[in-house]
């Protein structure tokens, strides 16, 4: 069904680590490079026109998740937008941001605006709308109608059981894109 | 459905000549008048929690202060706590070489993330009951205080019967001012003349009065160098919700007790009979009584939207519901001795005809064969557009007389009504008595279409 978009095995930038879960029904389109144990979901969409996009380890990418590198207008030139680990993109989030860090939670419907850059153990709070140009102190929550803002103490806990889950339920029931790199690639996504 | 059933464009008139729409009215029976929430007696039946949705008596929830003890809101948003449980693992105090797990839980927010863990609380080691309460620090000044207005509040009764003696029901309220036992203090009845010689030489003097203060100390310089850090400063709301602490930081916000809510049960006022009484049980979403009118009076709804113009005949459909299982007949009058001249902007042709309505018949409701009833009704098709089921659709023509604003008509509705209550039963022979009941509608149509200049008129 999605051979016939731009993604699946015709595209040539893309790089996907072993061990890691990227549905064949999702969008996957210019150069990517996704680390190993990451979970894409089908229905997922990455655009990496304007620049790269790096994507670590142990990350969940629900369905409906759009995530682009929207670093430059004309498609090529932009920064490398580097993804961390352990973040959760929670259905039909939208993230534009320069930046994601490490133990991010980006829950559903939630929107990333194209010049924020997210630290570490943020959460972007369900159908939260982040659009100013600013950098997200580590820790902080953003959370209902008004995003009101809250420093946590913890980062939110990682998600390593849910993606043991998602390992074992996901190749039953979708096609699955074949790794091509081993995961000596992790190297690339580590700053 | 609420938003639907409660557009406020149909609305009935009240015995208390208000107006509300049909889903805010409770039907009488034994008054067959309709009754809005200021004709009602409001009476608690019971507190309960709103999330354990555990009962309480009324006297047990006053001394918890209306509070349910094991659940919580969270301080930052509002919402309600959940408790988690983690494995916390520790050595063993026979064998230090071994560790035990041991589960501990804490209270997370699902809706802001707030934990109990954010404010430095630690995790405990039962799931519930075993928070702990922060002191008040005023604790002492209030009962103190409470304390004098009780005695207080006793004299004054005191003093009133000794006044009014022969009309003493009618104060019955006075006695539970500053909250003192109404009950209580009735128990004690004639009793509290002889206490009140002992109680009144103790109320002066004890009472250490409240300080005045007038000058207070200027803000801190750092208040105007440093940057405000709104992230870590408590809202206004926050602080209102603990009224006994206002933390200023969020870090010293505490997971809030529950505040319970109270099931009512409304009483006509007229003769005292129940018009809506909830089930016991909280968990119950059922009533054993429940005369909402939306229940027994047939509703009246606009069809769709029309479009008016200042003196020209507009035909309007509107839809007529019958809420009971047996068939109704409706008819509709124009009022005559009308007072209330403001409310109606147009002049209306109602259905001269008597309605006929079938009962509402839920199970077969689905399947309704549209051609077979408009036979069995010989419905004039001038005037009935359609019916399905209980429902019918019939036009009126509505001229408006003004030029502008809302397009507003009124008229009577007179319906059959079963009176199945049990004096009514009596009296004839087991045969429901039908009588005809008389409701004033009053609807607003939507507004006179603005005139265009551009559009010549046709």
């Amino acid at each position: 069904m999605a051979s016939k978009k731009a993604g699946g095995t015709t595209n040539p930038n893309l790089k996907i680590a072993a061990g890691a879960m990227v549905c064949e029904d999702c969008e996957l389109i210019g150069d990517i490079t996704i680390g190993s144990r990451t979970v894409i979901h089908p229905k997922a969409r990455i655009v990496a026109e304007s620049g790269p996009v790096v994507i670590g380890e142990y990350n969940i990418i629900e369905e409906l998740v759009t995530i682009t590198n929207s670093s430059s207008t004309e498609s090529g030139n932009g920064k490398v937008l580097i993804i961390g680990n352990n973040n959760v993109f929670e259905v039909g989030a939208n993230v534009q941001a320069v930046r994601v860090g490490d133990h991010n939670v980006i829950e559903s419907k939630a929107h990333v605006g194209p010049k924020v850059e997210i630290g570490t153990g943020c959460i972007v709070g369900a159908g939260c709308q982040i659009t100013m140009a600013e950098q997200l102190a580590d820790y902080t929550v953003i959370y209902g109608g008004k995003c009101e803002r809250r420093i946590q103490r913890e980062r939110p806990p990682a998600q390593t059981l849910q993606i043991d889950f998602l390992t074992k339920i996901l190749p039953n029931y979708h096609y699955l894109k074949k790794p091509n790199t081993q995961p000596a690639s992790r190297t690339a996504v580590k700053k | 459905m609420a938003t639907y059933a409660d557009l406020e464009l149909v609305k009935y008139l009240c015995c208390c000549k208000k107006k509300f729409s049909v889903c805010r009215l409770y039907l009488c029976k034994y008054c067959l008048q309709l009754r809005c929430t200021d004709c009602t007696q409001h009476e608690v039946d019971t507190p309960y929690c709103p999330h354990c949705l555990e009962n309480m008596p009324s006297g047990e929830a006053k001394l918890k202060k209306n509070r349910c003890s094991n659940c919580f809101d969270c301080p930052v948003c509002g919402h309600t706590l959940v408790t988690r449980s983690t494995s916390h693992t520790s050595p063993s105090p026979d064998d230090p070489t071994k560790t035990i797990a041991k589960k501990m839980y804490y209270m997370a927010c699902g809706f802001c993330r707030w934990t109990t863990r954010d404010v430095g609380l630690p995790d405990q080691s039962v799931a519930s009951g075993s928070w702990p309460i922060l002191q008040n620090p005023h604790e002492q000044r209030i009962s103190s205080l409470l304390e004098n207005y009780k005695i207080m509040a006793q004299i004054e009764k005191a003093e009133h019967e000794r006044k009014k003696y022969v009309s003493r029901r009618s104060h019955l309220y006075r006695q539970d001012k500053y909250g003192g036992s109404a009950a209580g203090l009735r128990r004690k009845g004639m009793s509290t003349f002889s206490s009140m010689s002992s109680t009144e030489s103790k109320v002066p003097g004890e009472l250490e009065p409240s300080v005045t203060v007038d000058s207070f100390e200027p803000l801190p310089n750092e208040y105007f160098t440093e940057p405000a850090a709104l992230v870590k400063t408590t809202k206004l709301a926050h602080r209102h919700s603990v009224p006994e602490f206002q933390p200023t930081e969020i870090s010293k916000l505490h997971p809030i007790h529950k505040h319970l809510l109270m099931r009512k049960s409304l009483r006509c006022k007229e003769c005292e009979h129940n018009v809506s009484k909830a089930d016991f049980n909280p968990s119950s979403i059922k009533f054993k009584i429940q005369l909402t009118a939306q229940h027994h009076v047939p509703e009246i709804r606009i069809l769709t939207p029309s479009t008016f113009t200042m003196n020209k005949e507009t035909i309007v459909t509107l839809t007529l519901s019958n809420p009971s299982v047996f068939g109704m007949t409706v008819s509709l009058h124009p009022i005559e001795d009308e007072s209330d001249t403001d409310y109606c902007s147009a002049k209306v042709e109602l259905p001269k005809k008597e309605l006929l309505l079938a009962g509402r018949d839920e199970p077969s409701m689905q399947m309704y064969d549209d051609s077979s009833q408009a036979d069995e009704f010989k419905d004039d098709p001038k005037v009935i557009v359609f019916r399905k089921g209980n429902k019918i659709g019939f036009v009126v023509k509505v001229t408006p007389v003004v030029n502008e604003g809302d397009v507003k008509i009124q008229f009577m509705m007179k319906h059959e009504f079963r009176n199945t209550t049990a004096a009514a039963l009596q009296s004839e022979s087991k045969e429901p008595e039908i009588v005809w009941l008389e409701h004033k509608v009053y609807m607003n149509l939507g507004p006179i279409a603005k005139k265009d200049p551009n559009v010549s008129q046709a």
